[in-house]
């Protein structure tokens, strides 16, 4: 008797939980079933009077049907959760190409980064990296660069004069004494050769247009040691060219006069667009003159406090603003100091 | 300087190198050479012709039919407008097909007629200036133009030849085209034209610094006429306008031996003596160009007893100057010092063709050679001259020119590749070197004059000498030994480095600002002009002060971007350049960042705030006085360990429309200040605990002022002080805010009992009440 009810509660019981459609209908089948006062529990009370060999039958079906219905009643239960979950998270959902609140990143001037750029070249190949002010006096900038006063050489750098004979500085080659006075002694005399950069501001005393301007950026390297010769420079230069232009460069080397150099060259690559045989940017010579250097002049060696007869160096100087140009193809010098966003933003 | 081919051909007889090859074995082995411009190229077709005929084509036109005899091009009919085209002369004839730089000339149809070519003028023909008329020539009809050929004009850049004083002629040039191409010079010179008898003139010369050499000859029955036009054409092509023939053959030396001459009428000098002399103060002189110059004793002067006849080495004097009356002149051949030369055409701004040659120290022994040149030419296109006596010549003793010790093994080391003595010896010696054998690999080598009075003096000048006959091409490239040890540190360039991707990332944009300022903007920036180092030779007055601040280029930027953008930012590092008495001026590096919003609302005080957190960790600001472009309200030093390190400030309604906040910051203090030490605290193993305190004050009390006293009554426990909230409005009073704050208390050792808390707590009310404040808890 209590079996056949126990069966049909049990059935009739998972009717109802498969109906339940909401949290709280389920629950109410779980207290009328399962409670402590539910239907359940009312047969296990039943069960006291029964003969103890038919309790122990029921009470195992009891349980069985107990487990069952509690089973029934998670599952039921979970799938509330899951559509609950589900729901929310279509809730949720969100147009993730609105653009982000905040402040977009800045930018860096195009010459920060081919600074940079180099810089950190340059010290992965042991160079120390210099600065030097840009106000001179007549004499570093010219003097210690073996260009006395009266010396035509010294049109060839349209200066800036400033009071007391001070001049802005019309090339970073001072820092070449400098470097020599404040390294040397230190390298050198360990047998460890002095290798050096100074990037900066240098000023020429002309028109502004698109290809003028009298603030530009230079960067001047200088190596020093017991025997370098030609053939090293050539190799260093070959060697940072290729580094800069990202592909192989092919150069040579012309006359060209620096009086603080000697002798002294002028740089040429072949032509990066026509590739020799000549074109408009070459002016169809298939070589592009890019940069003056040559061996560091004996006496130049000697206002760096070095002793030509042991050491030799050669020297170069690398025009960062004619880099950036070259490298972004911008035709019009004047962007580079005109701040102008619409220009900075771009890089 | 430009040279023609053909000349360069005359001084190496065998040069076989066509001119672009030359060109660019010129460009490899001396000296740039920036272009090749054939001229002349008519002169390959055009023919002398006797005109026979001419007759008017049309009343009221000034162009007739004209019939020429052309020799084997036999009769033909040409159009001619000159009016001194008239039957019997024999002129210039170029047929159809003739090429001239701007057309090629074809037959065609001229008012009615048709014309077989063209009878040409001077100018036309490239040889002078002159556009009237056709030129009048002693040529046999059929023949070409006597002694006018096409040529080549090769054109080198002059910065390329400023240490090289005889490469101003085309001899030095030519001496360098047969070394290149090893075929033998010749010297246009024959030095025993100029005869040694007693000279006719006086040289008097108190300067032998300023004048080294001055050397003169006397001429007499000299016909002044139009030098012949193969000269002329010959000047023409490289830049120098024919004047008359004894002018002419002074810039024909000058082009040809790099030595500049002067010819003076000598009817027109006073007194029989040339004085080499320094001006006078207050001396005046009319020079060639029509200009009077006003000289003093800087300069040095040639002169008569009368007075100045020519400036040294930059211009003659027009008194004396050679006119078509002048039947004895004196050439003038002389070598004065490059520095005073170059100082006085600087101060007169008269840069001649003279002066630009004297001022690359030229060489003395080149005055005499002129001189025997100048005769030679003067001979030929004018042959009834006589010399009057014979060379009057005052030179300083030569200089000693020491011989220069070349040893192999040095110069194989610094060339980097290997060469023989034989190799080094005959490039040497192509060059007119002296070389002798001193040793084994040792040579004893000295240095012709012209390339020994500035160009080369030490033995690095022969490698150069040496590395270009060879080409530097045939150098292999070689690694140099390389640094073993980090290369010395750059503390500032890497914060710099930091600085610039720091404040990028907050989303600044870098600018880079000019070095200059106006006085303008300075004064309207209420900078004092006079505290500027000032440029003395701006490029414009707007650029004529160094920048004491990058305050006005940011502003100028704001300005210009304001145009284009709603709000934006923007920064800069760059040098305040500050003039200090008896040295270099101090250079210090700022960082100088601006944030602009078009709105007027509330403004971006607090972000650039937050960016000068950024960079300082840990500043204050104390509010500060402003400046006329400032805020008044809205202006604060930034102090970063108790240093002003910087400022902070809203521009002024009166200098940007709309809201622009800057932070400047000085980047020399705070290199100065260097990093914080920082040491490790164990973590605090026990609970803390927490209130909230608001403080009832004046609306214009500092809330920082207030949180320093709270730090002070809160003592030792005090964890943590979180700023809240700040509230005005009911129920506070009018004009008073509360500030409220979180306050955190912790032990290091136990956890505080509530009583311990409630005394840090009752002791930081009672002591800001006994302040004035009043406090809700
Ligand atoms: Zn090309």
């Amino acid at each position: 008797m209590l079996e056949s009810q126990l069966e049909s509660l049990s059935r009739d019981a998972q009717a109802r939980i498969a109906a339940a459609l909401t949290p709280d209908a389920l629950e109410a089948v779980r207290v009328e079933v399962l409670g402590r006062k539910g239907a359940l529990a009312e047969i296990s009370r039943g069960m006291g009077k029964l003969p103890p060999d038919e309790k122990k039958v029921i009470g195992k079906l009891l349980n069985e049907a107990k487990t069952q219905l509690e089973a029934a009643l998670e599952a039921r239960q979970n799938s509330f959760a899951a559509a609950a979950l589900s729901a929310r998270l279509d809730a949720e959902w969100l147009d993730v190409t609105l653009p982000a609140p905040g402040v977009r990143p800045g930018s860096l001037h195009p010459l920060t980064q081919i600074q940079q750029e180099l810089e950190d070249l340059f010290t992965s190949m042991g160079a120390a990296v210099l600065d030097g002010p840009e106000v001179e006096t007549e004499y570093n900038n010219f003097d210690a660069l073996n260009i006395p006063a009266d010396h035509p050489a010294r049109d060839m750098q349209d200066t800036f004069w400033l009071e007391d004979n001070y001049v802005l500085r019309t090339h970073t080659s001072p820092v070449q004494v400098r470097g020599m006075a404040k390294l040397g002694p230190e390298l050198l005399e360990h047998g460890t050769p002095l290798l050096m950069i100074a990037p900066g501001r240098v000023f020429r005393n002309e028109e502004v247009d698109p290809s003028h301007e009298h603030t530009f950026y230079q960067l001047e390297g200088m190596m020093v040691d017991k025997n370098v010769s030609i053939a090293h420079m050539l190799f260093f230069m070959k060697t940072l060219l290729t580094h800069i232009f990202k592909r192989e460069v092919t150069v040579r080397l012309r006359p060209g006069y620096f009086p603080f150099v000697e002798p002294g060259f002028e740089l040429d690559i072949q032509c990066l667009i026509c590739g020799g045989p000549g074109c408009p940017v070459c002016k169809q010579s298939g070589w592009v003159e890019l940069l003056p250097c040559g061996l560091v002049n004996p006496n130049v060696l000697r206002m760096g406090g070095l002793d030509p007869e042991v050491y030799g160096g050669f020297a170069f100087g690398l025009g960062l603003t004619r880099l950036v140009m070259m490298r972004y193809a911008i035709d019009d010098i004047r962007h580079l100091q005109g701040g102008d966003l619409r220009f900075l933003r771009q890089f | 300087m430009n040279f023609s081919y053909n000349w360069l051909r005359e001084l190496v007889p065998t040069l076989s190198t066509e001119p672009s090859d030359l060109l660019r074995l010129m460009t490899l082995k001396t000296a740039e050479c920036e272009g090749l411009e054939p001229v002349g190229e008519h002169f390959a077709t055009t023919v002398a012709a006797r005109v026979l005929t001419v007759e008017p084509i049309s009343p009221g036109s000034h162009n007739r039919k004209a019939t020429i005899d052309a020799g084997s091009l036999g009769l033909r009919t040409v159009v001619c407008g000159a009016s001194n085209c008239r039957p019997g002369i024999v002129t210039a004839y170029a047929p159809p097909g003739t090429k001239f730089d701007k057309t090629d000339i074809s037959r065609r149809i001229i008012e009615g007629v048709e014309s077989d070519g063209m009878l040409c003028s001077a100018a036309e023909l490239g040889i002078n200036k002159d556009h009237e008329g056709i030129v009048e020539l002693d040529a046999v009809p059929g023949t070409p133009l006597p002694a006018l050929a096409p040529d080549h004009i090769i054109e080198v850049d002059n910065k390329s030849l400023t240490h090289r004083p005889d490469l101003w002629g085309h001899y030095g040039m030519a001496r360098e085209v047969a070394a290149i191409t090893a075929c033998p010079l010749r010297d246009p010179v024959n030095p025993a034209l100029v005869p040694t008898d007693p000279p006719a003139i006086k040289i008097a010369n108190e300067d032998f610094t300023r004048c080294p050499r001055y050397s003169a000859l006397v001429i007499d029955n000299v016909k002044i006429e139009d030098s012949p036009l193969w000269l002329q054409y010959r000047l023409q092509a490289v830049g120098l306008n024919p004047i008359s023939n004894v002018v002419d053959i002074t810039n024909y030396v000058m082009a040809e031996l790099g030595q500049p001459m002067h010819a003076f009428d000598a009817d027109k000098l006073d007194g029989d003596t040339i004085f080499v002399r320094n001006a006078n103060d207050n001396e005046r002189m009319t020079a060639l160009n029509g200009e009077s110059y006003h000289l003093t004793p800087a300069a040095l002067v040639i002169a008569d007893s009368a007075g100045p006849i020519a400036l040294a080495g930059v211009i003659g004097g027009n008194d004396s100057a050679i006119g078509p009356s002048t039947t004895r002149i004196v050439f003038e051949s002389a070598n004065f010092h490059a520095a005073n030369v170059r100082r006085t055409s600087m101060r007169l701004k008269l840069r001649t063709d003279a002066s630009m040659r004297f001022e690359k120290s030229q060489d003395p022994a080149n005055t005499t050679r002129g001189l025997a040149r100048a005769v030679a030419l003067l001979r030929r296109i004018c042959p009834g001259i006589r010399i009057v006596g014979g060379l009057a010549d005052l030179a300083a003793p030569p200089k000693d020119t020491p011989a220069i010790r070349l040893e192999m093994p040095w110069l194989i080391r610094k060339l980097g590749r290997d060469i023989t003595a034989a190799e080094v010896r005959s490039i040497l010696e192509a060059l007119s070197f002296g070389v002798t054998e001193s040793g084994p690999g040792v040579f004893t080598v000295t240095v012709p004059s012209w390339r020994a009075t500035k160009d080369i003096s030490i033995k690095d000048d022969l490698v150069e000498e040496i590395g270009r006959m060879i080409g530097y091409a045939t150098i292999t490239p070689v690694a140099p030994a390389t640094p073993t040890v980090p290369p010395h540190d750059n503390p500032r360039r890497k914060a710099h480095r930091a600085l610039r991707a720091l404040v990028a990332a907050q989303g600044f944009d870098e600018v880079y600002n000019y070095s200059f300022l106006s006085e303008e903007t300075a004064a309207h920036f209420g900078f004092a002009p006079e505290a500027h180092l000032k440029v003395l030779n701006p490029i414009s007055s707007d650029q004529s002060l160094m920048r004491l601040s990058l305050i006005p280029g940011l502003w100028k930027n704001i300005q210009d971007n304001a145009r284009h953008y709603d709000q934006f930012r923007l920064f800069e590092i760059g040098y305040e350049i500050h003039r200090k008495e008896g040295s270099l001026p101090d250079e210090v590096s700022h960082l100088a960042a601006a944030v602009y919003q078009k709105t007027k609302e509330q403004g971006p005080f607090f972000e650039a705030k937050r960016l000068a957190e950024c960079i300082l960790p840990g500043c204050e600001l104390k509010p500060a006085e402003a400046r006329a472009f400032e805020h008044p309200s809205r202006t604060a030093d930034i102090l970063w360990w108790g240093q002003r390190a910087g400022r902070i400030f809203e521009f002024h309604p009166n200098y940007v429309e709309g809201r622009a906040v800057l932070v400047d910051v000085n980047l020399g203090v705070v290199e100065s200040l260097g990093a914080a030490d920082k040491r490790y605290k164990p973590i605090r193993r026990f609970p803390s605990s927490a209130f909230d305190l608001s403080v009832v004050t004046l609306q214009r009390t500092l809330t920082g002022d207030i949180e320093k006293l709270l730090r002070q009554h809160a003592g030792p426990q005090l964890e943590a002080l979180d700023f809240l909230r700040q509230y005005e409005g009911a129920p506070l009073a009018e004009g008073q805010k509360s500030v409220s704050f979180r306050l955190t208390i912790a032990a290091q050792d136990r956890t505080l009992s509530s009583e311990e808390v409630a005394a840090v707590r009752d002791n930081i009310i009672s002591g800001m009440r006994s302040l004035g404040f009043d406090l809700r808890v």
